[in-house]
């Protein structure tokens, strides 16, 4: 009998071991810590009853109404005088609370999920292309393309204030006289943009001369402006500065603000609600997947990728999108808790669910009304399911950046 | 440094002109017309048009064409938005349309309420939150750390509407000890030289008044410090962990120094960035307005008036009010950066 080695043993191992994935090791690793398993089960639980409430426990908000029963207490067992068992409680309408804040959670969690879902793919989609064409140079024909788009956005307002469209045109075609003529003064800046401003100025203002001389000098000048941008070399990292400006602008104002803002202008509604939240969490989400995109865009295989020759495309969804997923997925489930929580505050201002649908917000913002007649149940519980929802799923996203990178800690 | 300064100041500019053009924008397509909202439903036609011309909402929102094809040059800008610049640009903000207070004026009296009501929250939420971090970190994995963990995730997790009812609920309604709805009793007299209600009562010796303050501040201000307090025990504990892995607080646990002076002056001093960071961020945020706790609490802050004003369509209430609030907010963060560049000698700007 040969006398096996440690090494052996271990090349053994190795041989027979199952295979293992990068996504099958995060997910043993989250269900390994105490915490995060409470928080898996808690989510699903939560899920669970309110899929459960809504597809198997009827529920008609609108013939929802006993007066009989205004304002009970809670209780657990029937007496005479409430025939009922009400576990929150009755609200001022006679509504059973606990049957309210089970078909609420329908309401909230799908609201969270829909709005993490616009602000994700917008967002994200937008931090993806801004943090990869920060340190990509486009293609020569890409610049075309966009140097044409720049071209008819804004010629489209000279031919506006003409009355004449085909300038859009016309300018579209002077973005892309830029690109090929690429070598123009090419050392000399200035002179090219007042070449290019020169051409600008004569485009729009001429066919201008038609209408008024006013409007001529208008669109002259407006011209000259355009020539002048597009002389620029319009490359990536113009659109990634772009980008990120119009994320900065968003980011500025307070996000329950800009929700109200927007709601006001929608309407009053759970979907406008989404809208609002979803519109809100954009520039989060660009500017997380930016940052995580121009880290994994310095690693060593995205240079290998391209020194053999792989396409921008798939570079970008083949190799830097799934390298920087795990920032995102830990973003998303925080923000989900995010989102319930600016959904609750929507709903308790009045501008969330139309009552008398339930939502945990509204039926909080119900209950606010007749605070002084003392009825604390009205306010602890839908209260109490926000925050337990919100806290869950804060607790799966701690979960979660443990399990998919230890090194990110917040 | 100055250059930097200047830089970022310079590159503010576009981004609030836009946020000048996003919040005009947004209020125009809010449905409903001021003029109508001010003078009822059933309001003559021709009053109605009065209105809308004395308050310029007649003309177009940014470029008039009509003007341009008769010739008037002058006319084509004449617009909305390009009348708001204007004004703007002169320093004036207009006054309420429904209340005719210049907002220069409001903001005097408002502003002052929310920064109180921020500054009390943010210190009561660095005093309680810097040290349970530490105590957290020091500790780490004993009672005290589980309590200070879980305690600051229900923190995070807090609705603070939720909470600022829960503590109404208690206080004012059940025990009936503080009260609500303004930010001192009306029984009693301040002279506001600073609309800071605090400082103006210390000013003036009027103790009375200050504790009348300090009552009526109470809710509000533990409602708003909940979650920054969360958030920066939250900063604290993991910036504190990172630190004391490091070799130097070996080294100055094996001198022999107290461990207090190791946690406070070698282990802190170094942590501090991040806490810096989320600090300066937080009061940004709180500063900009507490809508939610605002209107909770009945408290006459920005945060209130800008909402009732976006409801009522008080176009230039919400205008002057969001550009404010977003220069603070810009304001706050340019510091923090700056802020940098002092307490960590090796991040030079240039």
């Amino acid at each position: 009998m040969t006398e096996t080695t440690r090494e052996q043993t271990i090349l053994a191992d190795l041989a027979v071991r199952e295979h293992r994935s990068l996504w099958g090791d995060a997910w043993r690793r989250l269900i390994s810590g105490n915490t995060s398993r409470i928080g898996i089960a808690i989510v699903v639980f939560f899920i669970l009853t309110a899929v459960l409430a809504h597809f198997f426990w009827e529920y008609n908000p609108r013939i929802d109404l006993d007066y009989s029963l205004k304002l009970k207490p809670p209780n657990l067992q029937k007496t005479e005088e409430i025939p009922s068992i009400h576990p929150f409680g009755t609200d001022k309408l006679g509504r059973d609370i606990f049957r309210r804040v089970v078909h609420g959670g329908w309401n909230s969690l799908r609201v969270g999920l829909v709005a993490v879902g616009i602000s994700l793919s917008i967002g994200g989609l937008f931090g993806l292309l801004a943090g990869f064409y920060e340190s990509m140079p486009l293609g020569r024909t890409s610049r075309a393309v966009l140097s044409g788009l720049v071209g008819l956005g804004l010629g489209a307002l000279s031919g506006w204030v003409a009355g004449q469209s085909f300038q859009a045109g016309l300018f579209c075609a002077l973005g892309v006289a830029t690109v090929v003529l690429d070598d123009v003064l090419a050392d000399k800046p200035p002179l090219r943009m007042l070449l290019f401003g020169g051409v600008g100025l004569l485009l729009g203002g001429a066919p201008a001369l038609l209408v008024s001389s006013a409007t001529a000098a208008i669109c002259a000048v407006c011209g000259l402006f355009i020539g002048a941008v597009v002389a620029f070399k319009l490359d990536g990292p113009l659109i990634s500065t772009i980008i990120m400006r119009i994320m900065d602008i968003i980011l500025v104002f307070p996000g329950i603000l800009l929700a109200i803002a927007i709601v006001a202008m929608l309407g009053p509604g759970l979907d406008k609600g989404m809208i609002a939240i979803g519109v809100v969490g954009i520039p989060v989400y660009a500017r997380l997947v930016r940052a995580s995109v121009l880290s994994v865009i310095q690693e060593e295989y995205i240079t290998a990728a391209l020194s053999v020759g792989v396409g921008q495309g798939r570079i970008l969804f083949r190799h830097i999108l799934p390298n920087s997923l795990s920032p995102v997925i830990v973003q998303s489930t925080m923000g989900l808790a995010g989102a319930i929580l600016s959904a609750a505050a929507l709903g308790f201002l009045g501008l969330g669910a139309i009552p008398p649908e339930p939502e945990w917000g509204s039926i909080l913002g119900d209950s606010y009304k007749y605070m002084t007649t003392g009825a604390w149940w009205a306010m602890l519980f839908p209260g109490l399911a926000i925050m337990l929802s919100v806290l869950v799923f804060n607790l799966l996203g701690d979960g979660l950046r443990d399990a998919l990178d230890p090194k990110l800690r917040v | 440094m100055t250059r930097y300064i200047i830089r970022r100041l310079l590159g503010l500019i576009p981004t609030l002109l836009g946020v000048t053009i996003v919040i005009f924008l947004l209020m125009r397509l809010i449905p409903g017309d001021p003029a109508v909202a001010m003078l009822g439903e059933h309001a003559a036609k021709d009053n109605v048009e009065r209105i809308r011309e004395q308050l310029g909402l007649n003309r177009p929102l940014f470029l008039d064409k009509e003007a341009l094809e008769q010739g008037d040059v002058q006319g084509f800008f004449d617009s909305q938005y390009i009348r708001y610049l204007g004004r703007l640009m002169r320093g004036d903000l207009g006054a309420s349309i429904h209340r005719r207070i210049p907002i220069a004026n409001e903001l005097k009296q408002r502003f002052p309420a929310t920064a109180e009501l921020a500054m009390c929250s943010m210190i009561l939420a660095v005093i309680v939150g810097v040290p349970a971090g530490i105590i957290s970190a020091a500790r780490r994995n004993s009672i005290w750390d589980a309590i200070s963990t879980i305690s600051s995730l229900i923190g995070v997790s807090m609705p603070i509407f939720w909470l600022g009812l829960m503590l109404m609920m208690l206080f004012a309604v059940t025990w009936d000890w503080l009260p609500i709805g303004s930010r001192l009793d009306h029984s009693i007299e301040l002279d506001n030289k600073t609309n800071f209600f605090i400082i103006d009562s210390i000013l003036s010796g009027n103790w009375e008044a200050l504790w009348d303050v300090f009552k009526h501040l109470f809710m509000p201000v533990v409602a708003l410090a909940t979650i920054p307090m969360a958030i920066i025990a939250r900063m604290t504990r993991s910036s504190m962990l990172d630190v004391l892995q490091e070799d130097y607080v070996r080294t100055a646990h094996a001198k022999g120094l107290r461990e207090r002076v190791v946690l406070l002056r070698h282990a802190l001093k170094n942590a501090f960035l991040p806490i810096i960071t989320i600090i300066g961020l937080q009061t940004g945020s709180l500063l900009a307005g507490a809508i939610l706790t605002e209107t909770i609490f009945a408290w006459p802050g920005i945060g209130k008036w800008v909402y009732d004003a976006i409801l009522a369509r008080d176009y230039p209430v919400v205008q002057g009010g969001t550009l404010l609030i977003a220069l603070v907010f810009v304001a706050v963060n340019l510091l923090v950066d700056i802020s940098y560049a002092f307490l960590d000698p090796r991040i030079q700007y240039e």
